[in-house]
């Protein structure tokens, strides 16, 4: 703030970058909990849609996404034939294998635990091409570029989504895990240094052609990096997910991104109230959020390694917490019952004794990530 | 003082012929008077009870009666006065006298239909400059060709009104006689007609800022007049200024606002720099949307419902970088007037208001210049004749160096923005005779900023603007004007090669009016003419920037039409307390060809997916006709000679629409036509006001209004507006109605002077299309982005000496209405917000206070140039008023954040000068 409301400020007026500041809304008294439907109809052969249900929460509340459940979820075609998702659990609902008439119009019916029907418009199939490549550029943080082209011209809006994964290392490494007490020696399969987390992506990236001559999608930034995130600390990797899109759903995904995704300059418009194509059949006022679309997808898998990258310092230096203890051994040596169980042991020592290290600094797992190497991993 | 008055009627006096001699001995002062009838023409009035202990001795050969009168009556305390009928006054009370008969020596000061230019002719050059003025307040002007009996009825008396230092005309200022009352107002060009009774009149004059002055008249018949004001700063103390005063209980003109330049330049601003817009929107009944914003509403209106006219030039974008400067140089402007309510028929074609600056014209008489140099900009002002008397010119130009200063920001986030811009303004004026004058108005302004990205924004206005003014007699005159205006914008981009781009828009008019003001009696006033626009838009145009650029040219095809309007109006004087202003204006829209007009299937809503058929015009064409009546009446009925209460009633049309879906003006907003599927807006509004004057200068009024709209547009959720070659299926039809209540009290003159106002008002819009497809709010009511139900303004000055004064400005309003945030999800990785209906919630009120202080450096008249210092403090108070709220997704969380604009106590410097 000081750099902003400084003698300076009135240059900044200039720069438009004025004062900011945080602003807490009154306390916006009803809980409204609309009905949020997400997901793609997967016109793709033998392909498996899931649906997302989950139900809106006041604006303080920071509590987990409120899911959908026990809902009863349709695809069902303008020519006919109807297809059940079946229940995932936490509000997913997913389809067997499909592959639906791509020259026909499908649509959403959810018939939720309280009686009520929503139901989607008719939409048509849109055909996606393949992503030509995905790229990257470093200027600080790292920023993800796609290019793509449909020869046909008949594109033309995109979105695109994409999910990450990164492998991270515990700070302190060791040699042994732990089971019921028993230490054992650990292998490749069951390490607990390296580990693999996946998260989709949070941003809507969306372009369209509809200006240009030729549909082509030329350096259209999807993701962006911070510099020195622990993302790119070791390796990492995204795959993109490309989705050819009406009109309509571009229109849409747009007013999402207007609505949460600028910055507020005062020349951005004002935020406009979301239509999507669902309605409540049994209540035609309630709102409905949600955008019912069917694409063919296509992806594209990306590799960076911070070799690649230039200054980035991502610091995994384990703290004073992971400082290690070194205790004696047990008769059975591997036998493990220290009484802080928030350590697990690391290595034996070779003199005699056994290390032992704060779980949350050995065992990589303990922050979320996977420890068994993905398989497209490379 | 006395004695001048004297000397001068003595030097006139000497070029007649009628010397006497006389030669009397103690004789008693009923004889002297006595032999003086029998050896003069002269007839004599005196008390002889003041008289007759006199004795009188007096010894002249070959004078002029004056002289002996000097030497008989004046060592004797008294006072004498010789009239244009020869007749004698001699008092004790030198008050008693009003007139000094000059013109009976000199008869070849009766002139007919001549203009009289008193302060060339008559007066010895060097003679003070006060006692000059004092004499022309007792010289007698004979008006009209002089004859022995003053005729009865009425004549006329024409004339302009002038300042009298640089000689420029005084547009507003109050022309009037007392008994019986009748008033006028000089027009544009200082000019004025007015019916009076003939015989003795005295003829008063005030206008705003100017010291008030008279004329002694002695009407025979019709004639002419000029008058010069005097500026009220270079004189005594005591000078108050009344115009405005009388004014607002005799005009039968309600909702109006007049604003000259020296309170424009009191009231603290941003950065110093005086700001004509800045002074509007504290007026009552004035709103804005923000602080960054130049776009204003009025009394409910939107932005784009304003007429902004700069000498009746069309200014359609009227601010500087990003709106934080209007575009108006003050060292040019004379004054600015808002048409709140009864807007006068000469002027149509938007909804809300007319805002009507008026430049200066150059001084006449001696070439000088201002200046200011301050911590943004700097600008300079010339003027001068070029002929003397004849032609004058004023040119003024201002920049900036915002430049200069981004770059020398420590900030990155500015290394790559830059920001500059300049305003020119021209205005000639040029006298052939009397009887016709030409007045010629050129401005050019020019934006140009790139915020910390590869797009360049640019904007410019450009105008030009004819008058020719010609007077056939003292009843009739006309005013004929051609000009031209444009705006355009252009936005360019080429950081990515394959995407690069430049959008550009214009919008030209050419205009014309023929305009004839006709004042029949002293009942009556008739103003009757005709206006032409004829609009040619380039809606935008989409082209490649470079080479590689895969970007296809794409032009939205140009727009033209023709907007025509008669009208008629007349201000009847039904009796001095009751007076009517009537006016019908008859407007007319062709939406012309070549162009390409979309049909969509009746009823349903418009969509691309919805149109029936394409239709061809070619060029010249006539697409679509709109046309309708526009109503304009007021009344005004005068309580007592300072109360009134007035009634008014307009109907308007708007035939041209800004496209913008932001809640502030932006450069890039997109005026549209009307056109086959785009109705005009109309609307109508009714008000009531109440007008009451105190000693001491003060005026307090009250007026109430209520006011509906139709066809104003609003967006439909998502709207594409730039490159849209179907418009029509992204707006929607909205009607509104907006009323309220604004009161004033204001003190005009004196050394505290300033005015204080509270406006309460309100607007509502709703969307009943049924074609729109989508409704806001369930097709409710909901508030108007503007709708800000209370206002407080208060501006005050208060001056310690002449030197030195200080100006406060304070400021509340209640928050504008926002969309909030009413409810969160989860959508593709985030969490999103659901909005609330409509305009439902509204941002903190706002509050501010500044502050600033102004030093005139000495008033010696022969200096090299008078310099002044502005130094003041803007939103004192360090309150961050939010101007906008709103709310960002931020690795997952929506955050809620408040953008203040001017969130600090901004401190400003400026330097003023003038040679």
């Amino acid at each position: 703030m000081k750099k902003y409301c400084g003698p300076y400020c009135l240059i900044l007026l200039l720069a438009l970058a004025a004062c900011k500041k945080a602003y807490e809304p009154q306390v916006i008294a009803t809980d409204y909990h609309f009905l949020v439907i997400e997901g793609v109809i997967n016109a793709g052969s033998n392909a498996v849609t899931t649906i997302l249900l989950n139900r809106t929460k006041s604006l303080g509340d920071s509590s987990a996404p409120n899911p959908e459940l026990g809902a009863q979820v349709f695809i069902e075609g303008e020519a006919g034939g109807s297809f059940q998702l079946q229940s995932q659990g936490a509000g997913m609902y997913n389809s067997a294998a499909l592959s639906l008439n791509t020259s026909g119009k499908y649509r959403l019916r959810i018939v939720t635990s309280n009686g009520k029907i929503y139901q989607s418009d008719f939409v048509p199939a849109k055909q996606t091409p393949p992503i030509d490549s995905v790229t990257w550029k470093q200027d600080k943080g790292v920023t993800l570029y796609v290019y793509a082209h449909d020869p046909q011209n008949a594109t033309r809006y995109y979105r695109w989504d994409y999910m990450e994964t990164w492998l991270y290392r515990s700070p302190v490494s060791g040699s042994l895990g732990l089971n019921n007490g028993q230490i054992f020696f650990l292998d490749s399969t069951t390490q607990i240094t390296d580990c693999w987390t996946t998260a989709p992506s949070h941003n809507i990236a969306i372009a369209s052609t509809e200006a240009l001559a030729q549909d082509v999608i030329s350096n259209i930034p999807i993701a962006q990096i911070q510099q020195n995130d622990e993302k790119m600390g070791i390796r990492y990797s995204s795959n993109v997910k490309q989705y050819g899109i009406t009109k309509e759903a571009y229109q849409y995904w747009q007013i999402i991104e207007k609505s949460s995704q600028q910055t507020g300059g005062i020349f951005d418009p004002q935020p406009s109230q979301l239509s999507g194509n669902f309605h409540c059949i049994s209540d035609p006022n309630e709102p409905v959020i949600g955008f019912a679309s069917m694409s063919v997808v296509t992806e594209k898998r990306i590799f960076i390694d911070y070799r690649e990258l230039t200054g980035w310092f991502y610091s995994n230096k384990p703290g004073n917490q992971c400082d290690p203890i070194i205790i004696g051994q047990n008769a059975n040596f591997l036998l493990y019952n220290y009484p802080d169980t928030t350590y697990i042991p690391s290595y034996f020592v070779s003199g005699g004794g056994l290390v032992i290290v704060k779980k949350v600094c050995l065992d990589c797992r303990r922050r979320g990530g996977t420890n068994s190497k993905p398989s497209f991993w490379k | 003082m006395i004695t001048c008055l004297l000397l001068v009627s003595f030097r006139v006096a000497a070029q007649d012929t009628t010397y006497i001699s006389i030669d009397l001995t103690n004789v008693s002062f009923q004889k002297f008077i006595e032999e003086m009838e029998k050896i003069s023409p002269l007839r004599f009035y005196y008390d002889a009870a003041e008289t007759d202990s006199l004795l009188v001795t007096v010894k002249m050969d070959h004078v002029q009666p004056a002289v002996i009168l000097r030497q008989v009556v004046q060592p004797n305390g008294l006072q004498f006065a010789i009239d244009a009928q020869g007749r004698v006054f001699i008092t004790r009370k030198f008050k008693i006298q009003t007139a000094l008969a000059d013109g009976f020596f000199d008869k070849t000061n009766t002139v007919k239909d001549t203009l009289r230019e008193p302060a060339a002719a008559l007066i010895n050059p060097d003679a003070d400059k006060e006692k000059l003025k004092a004499s022309l307040e007792k010289k007698l002007f004979d008006i009209g060709t002089r004859t022995n009996s003053t005729a009865r009825g009425n004549a006329i008396v024409v004339g302009y009104i002038r300042d009298g230092k640089n000689g420029e005309a005084l547009s507003g200022a109050l022309v009037y006689i007392d008994t019986p009352v009748v008033k006028t107002i000089t027009d544009q060009f200082g000019y004025f007609s007015i019916m009076v009774p003939k015989g003795r009149q005295t003829l008063r004059v005030s206008s705003v800022g100017m010291k008030d002055t008279k004329r002694q008249l002695m009407v025979y018949g019709d004639g002419k007049l000029t008058v010069e004001l005097e500026d009220y700063i270079a004189s005594l103390k005591a000078v108050t200024v009344t115009t405005d005063r009388k004014s607002n209980i005799r005009s039968t003109q309600m909702g109006v606002d007049k604003v000259n330049i020296r309170t424009i330049k009191q009231v603290p601003t941003v950065l110093g720099e005086s700001d004509i817009l800045r002074v509007v929107l504290t007026l009552p009944g004035v709103t804005s949307v923000g602080e960054a914003s130049t776009g204003f509403n009025v009394r409910g209106g939107a932005a784009d419902q304003n007429l902004i006219l700069l000498n009746d030039a069309t200014i359609y974008n009227p601010s500087h970088l990003f709106g934080f400067f209007s575009a108006f140089n003050t060292d040019v402007v004379k004054g600015v007037e808002l048409y709140k309510s009864a807007i006068p028929e000469k002027y149509g074609g938007r909804l809300s208001s007319v805002l009507d600056v008026a430049t200066r014209d150059g001084n006449s008489k001696k070439l000088s210049g201002t200046g200011g140099i301050g911590v943004l900009t700097s600008r300079l002002t010339l003027e001068g004749p070029l002929d003397k008397e004849k032609t004058s010119f004023i040119l003024g130009g201002r920049t900036t160096y915002s430049d200069w200063i981004l770059k020398q920001v420590p900030n990155d986030a500015y290394a790559n923005s830059q920001a500059s811009f300049y305003d020119l303004n021209l205005n000639i004026t040029h006298t052939i005779n009397p009887k016709n004058s030409l007045y010629l108005t050129g401005y050019i302004s020019h934006d140009k900023f790139k915020l910390n990205s590869d797009t360049l924004y640019k904007y410019g206005n450009q105008n030009i603007i004819l008058k020719w003014k010609h007077i056939f007699n003292n009843r009739f005159f006309s005013v004929l004007s051609l000009g031209k205006d444009r705006y355009e914008y252009a936005i360019q981009s080429d950081n990515n090669p394959l995407n690069a781009y430049r959008l550009s828009y214009d919008i030209n008019q050419t205009h014309a009016r023929a305009e004839f003001t006709y004042t029949p009696g002293s009942k009556h006033a008739f103003t009757f003419g005709v206006h032409s626009i004829y609009y040619k838009i380039h809606p935008g145009s989409y082209l490649p920037a470079s080479d590689r650029s895969l970007v296809v040219a794409n032009q939205v095809a140009a727009e033209q039409a023709l907007e025509t309007a008669l009208y008629l109006g007349d201000k009847y004087t039904i009796t001095p307390d009751f007076s009517i202003n009537a006016g019908l204006r008859f407007s007319m829209f062709n939406y012309l060809g070549p162009h390409d007009v979309y049909q969509y299937i009746p009823g349903s809503p418009r969509s691309t997916s919805s149109i029936l058929d394409t239709i061809g015009y070619a060029s010249g064409r006539n697409i679509k006709t709109w046309a309708g009546p526009e109503i304009r009446i007021a009344m005004r009925y005068s309580l007592s000679s300072n109360a009134s209460v007035k009634l008014s009633f307009n109907t308007l049309r708007q035939y041209i629409h800004t496209l913008s879906n932001t809640t502030a003006i932006s450069p890039t907003d997109i005026w549209k036509l009307s056109d086959a599927n785009i109705p005009p807006q109309q609307g109508y509004q009714a008000s009531l006001g109440f007008y009451r004057n105190f000693p001491n200068d003060i005026e307090t009024s009250v007026e109430v209004y209520y006011k509906r709209m139709q066809h104003y547009l609003d967006y439909k959720s998502g709207a594409t507006l730039l490159m849209n070659k179907h418009i029509e299926t992204e707006v929607i039809n909205t009607s509104g109605e907006a009323y309220g209540a604004e009161f004033m009290i204001k003190k005009s003159a004196g050394k505290l002077n300033g005015w204080l106002s509270y406006t309460y008002s309100r607007t509502r819009l709703k969307i009943d299309d049924p074609i729109a497809g989508e409704t806001i709010n369930k097709g409710n009511y909901y508030p108007a982005n503007f709708d800000k139900p209370h206002n407080v303004n208060f501006i005050g000055n208060y001056k310690f000496s002449h030197r030195l004064s200080i100006s406060i400005n304070a400021v509340y309003s209640t928050g504008r209405p926002i969309t909030l945030p009413i409810a969160i999800f989860n959508l593709a990785g985030s969490q999103r917000v659901y909005y609330s209906d409509r305009n439902q919630y509204r941002v903190p009120d706002y509050i501010r206070g500044d502050i600033s202080v102004n030093i005139e450096g000495n008033h010696k008249i022969k200096k090299l140039a008078h310099s002044s210092w502005s130094l003041g403090l803007y939103n004192v108070l360090a309150r961050q008023n939010p101007y906008s709220i709103y709310f960002v997704q931020e690795s997952g969380v929506i955050k809620g954040y408040q953008l203040s604009i001017f969130g600090s106590i901004i401190p400003f410097l400026t330097y003023n000068f003038k040679f």
